[in-house]
């Protein structure tokens, strides 16, 4: 039957109609709002949380203490971008402690008979503190170099001291971790809110019986193409969607750091989606030919239903180990590599396995889940368990 | 032409179609009857490939069917459906698409169609909330969408009304043209009224087969004679069989004994007011054949 030149291109016909019920169905509008809406949250407040501005405010009673806070901005700045300091000019000492006091100054720099004093309401942020400290030193250093004729830059050759670090991208390990777990997470919705919709429509048809007309019309795997078609080409979409609002959410608020990091690790988890979702889909879809109605859904969706959350709960709480085994289990691994690509840098072999084992995977459920499909989608009446469904299959 | 050639199908250790063989010819209406479970729907699942037979062929025109000449049959389910929640229009241009139409003369035929039975104004609505006889109207036009080559169709009148049964009766002929179809139905007067040919299955087995005319014709003769006295003394002559005597009024089955004979004879020994030629109904053959 599948031989048959005119029906090989039926289940373009069937991928359009599944297409267009789901996108017309509201729980698909609403999840793929509130979804881009949840990405774009994400990102603001990864930005919110980690790359917020410091706006210090030092109160100052003269200009030498200005010029002061204005060398420890740029001393600040070169510590953390983030931080800028400005003076505030006050008539005296006990307005400048006033404002400390009240809040309207971070802290206030005077000049005390013992030399220069940082004073603070109950603790003093420690960039400041350190900048406004090393401003007023090589400010006291230069001026009394000059005063004693000493050559300040020789006195300072070799006493600088620099700063490399090995792991440079460590500090982006938060941000890394809570992308990972957003991966994972939209994976786990997406697959699960697609795999039963693919589930359920079968059932449908077989509630309805108009699956009897069906079969008469077209071969029933290009029933089964036509679902598993429409339905992951707008499971990925959707993914593609969230990638695509998360990285205009990332430029918008300014985080190119971010996007250096989790760049590359996002097209992977495109990739990986795609095949992790077609392994699934055929395996979703023999769970509604196996249902008589839809009650019994939620047990014939079991196994997909457990192999879509038991990477979700690996990745949320396994340990380091675990998941790099399981990272290269196939279809698991569909979700829980481009995960571990964005928590960490991951051997290429091991992309590799996982990618490769998912393809295999795919191919090979695909196969099998279109036998179990073809056996008993017109088996109405009862309820047919995986094992007897396997049986048919041979 | 349709033909069925030695079908068979076997569940397990239960043969439920045995050896079954009938033609369904062009332009001619082929009642198949029988009582439940007498395989009727394993036949026609058969027929339009649903159901893998056990044994045996579906012809089309002389030679084993194609996978592309099944495809172009019309067919309704003896399990009705449709999409519950999708519009009328709609589906009925998903189907005819299925069964190979292009999307323009898919649209066309479907707006047609639903002219024709009366259902323009509800294209748009959801199928459920259609009544029911309307909902069947819709199977109907399902099976006739993509203009099909020939008609299988599982109990076409069951659950309709008998104002709706008659307009099935008119739409089917209507349509039918110059299509073999085959129709089965437990309403053996519907069939009488409806079918040029029939079928008849008991157990699985064709028990009688051929056109509704000569099923009538090989049974022997029957007539109804009104005398003006008791007609009782039927019963001893020799010739024919009494099958019911009341009063007046008997009705016979002649066995050596011609019509004209019978007349002489009667006209003989009483007053004869009527002798008639009984048409025995299709239900009578029925209960015969799957006696």
């Amino acid at each position: 039957m599948s031989t048959d030149p005119s029906t090989r291109g039926m289940w373009r016909v069937v991928a359009q109609r599944e297409a267009s019920v789901q996108v017309r169905q509201k729980s698909f509008r609403w999840s793929t709002v509130i979804s881009v809406l949840g990405v774009v949250l994400f990102v603001v407040g990864l930005h919110w949380f980690q790359g917020r501005d410091q706006d210090r405010t030092v109160a100052v009673v003269d200009a030498e203490a200005a010029a002061i806070v204005s060398s420890a901005a740029d001393v600040a700045r070169a510590a953390d971008d983030r931080v800028s300091v400005e003076s505030e000019q006050h008539d005296d000492v006990a307005a400048a402690e006033d404002a400390v006091r009240d809040g309207d100054a971070d802290a206030a720099l005077v000049l005390t008979t013992e030399g220069w004093e940082v004073v603070g309401d109950r603790d003093v942020d420690s960039t400041l503190s350190t900048s406004l400290s090393v401003a007023a030193r090589s400010a006291a250093l230069e001026a009394n170099a000059s005063a004693q004729d000493v050559d300040l830059a020789a006195l300072e050759s070799g006493a600088a001291v620099g700063e490399r670090l090995l792991d440079p991208t460590a500090d982006e390990s938060g941000t890394r971790q809570a992308v990972s777990f957003v991966f994972v997470l939209l994976f786990f919705l997406t697959a699960i809110g697609f795999g039963m919709a693919i589930a359920g429509s079968v059932t449908q048809e077989k509630e309805s019986r108009v699956v009897e007309i069906l079969a008469a019309a077209v071969p029933i795997r290009q029933l089964l193409w036509g679902k598993i078609a429409a339905n992951t080409v707008l499971a990925v979409g959707q993914v593609v969607l969230y990638a695509v609002a998360g990285v205009a959410a990332l430029l918008a608020t300014g985080q190119r750091g971010v996007l250096d990091v989790v760049g590359t690790p996002l097209l992977w988890y495109v990739l990986f989606f795609l095949v992790g979702f077609v392994a699934l889909a055929s395996l979703w879809s023999v769970a509604g030919s196996l249902a008589s109605r839809q009650q019994d859904l939620q047990s014939t969706t079991l196994p997909a239903q457990l192999l879509v959350m038991g990477p979700y709960f690996l990745a949320v709480l396994g340990g380091e180990q675990l998941k790099t085994i399981f990272s290269m289990v196939p279809v698991v691994s569909s979700m829980m590599m481009p995960a571990r690509m964005a928590e960490t840098d991951v051997p290429w072999w091991q992309v590799a396995v996982a990618l490769g084992g998912t393809v295999l995977a795919a191919i090979v459920l695909v196969r099998i889940g279109a036998r179990v499909y073809e056996r008993t989608l017109l088996r109405t009446g009862d309820k047919i368990s995986y094992r007897e469904a396997l049986r048919l299959a041979e | 032409m349709l033909t069925v050639e030695s079908l068979t199908r076997a569940f397990g250790d239960t043969v439920v179609v045995d050896d079954v063989s009938f033609q369904v010819r062009p332009g001619r209406m082929t009642g198949f009857v029988g009582a439940n479970g007498a395989g009727k729907t394993t036949t026609m699942r058969m027929m339009m490939g649903v159901l893998a037979p056990t044994s045996g062929r579906v012809l089309w025109d002389g030679h084993d069917v194609t996978a592309a000449e099944r495809r172009r049959f019309g067919y309704m389910p003896e399990e009705r459906g449709l999409y519950p929640r999708m519009a009328v229009a709609d589906q009925l241009v998903y189907f005819a698409r299925l069964h190979g139409m292009d999307a323009p003369s898919a649209r066309a035929r479907t707006a047609d169609l639903l002219e024709h039975f009366g259902l323009s104004e509800r294209a748009g609505d959801l199928l459920d909330t259609l009544s029911l006889g309307n909902q069947q109207r819709v199977q109907i036009a399902a099976a006739l969408v993509h203009e099909p080559t020939a008609l299988v169709l599982d109990e076409p009148f069951s659950g309709l009304d008998p104002l709706a049964v008659d307009s099935m009766v008119d739409l089917l002929r209507d349509e039918a043209g110059t299509l073999p179809v085959l129709f089965s139905s437990h309403q053996l007067d519907l069939v009488e009224r409806l079918c040029d040919d029939l079928v008849v299955l008991s157990r699985g087995r064709v028990v009688a087969s051929g056109s509704a005319d000569a099923l009538r014709g090989s049974a022997r003769e029957r007539h109804r004679v009104r005398l003006g006295g008791d007609a009782a003394w039927l019963r001893d002559v020799r010739g024919l069989t009494v099958l019911d005597a009341d009063g007046p009024t008997a009705l016979l089955e002649l066995e050596d004994l011609a019509v004209a004979e019978l007349v002489r004879l009667l006209t003989e020994r009483a007053d004869v007011l009527e002798v008639a030629t009984v048409r025995q109904p299709l239900s009578e053959i029925f209960r015969e054949v799957t006696r």
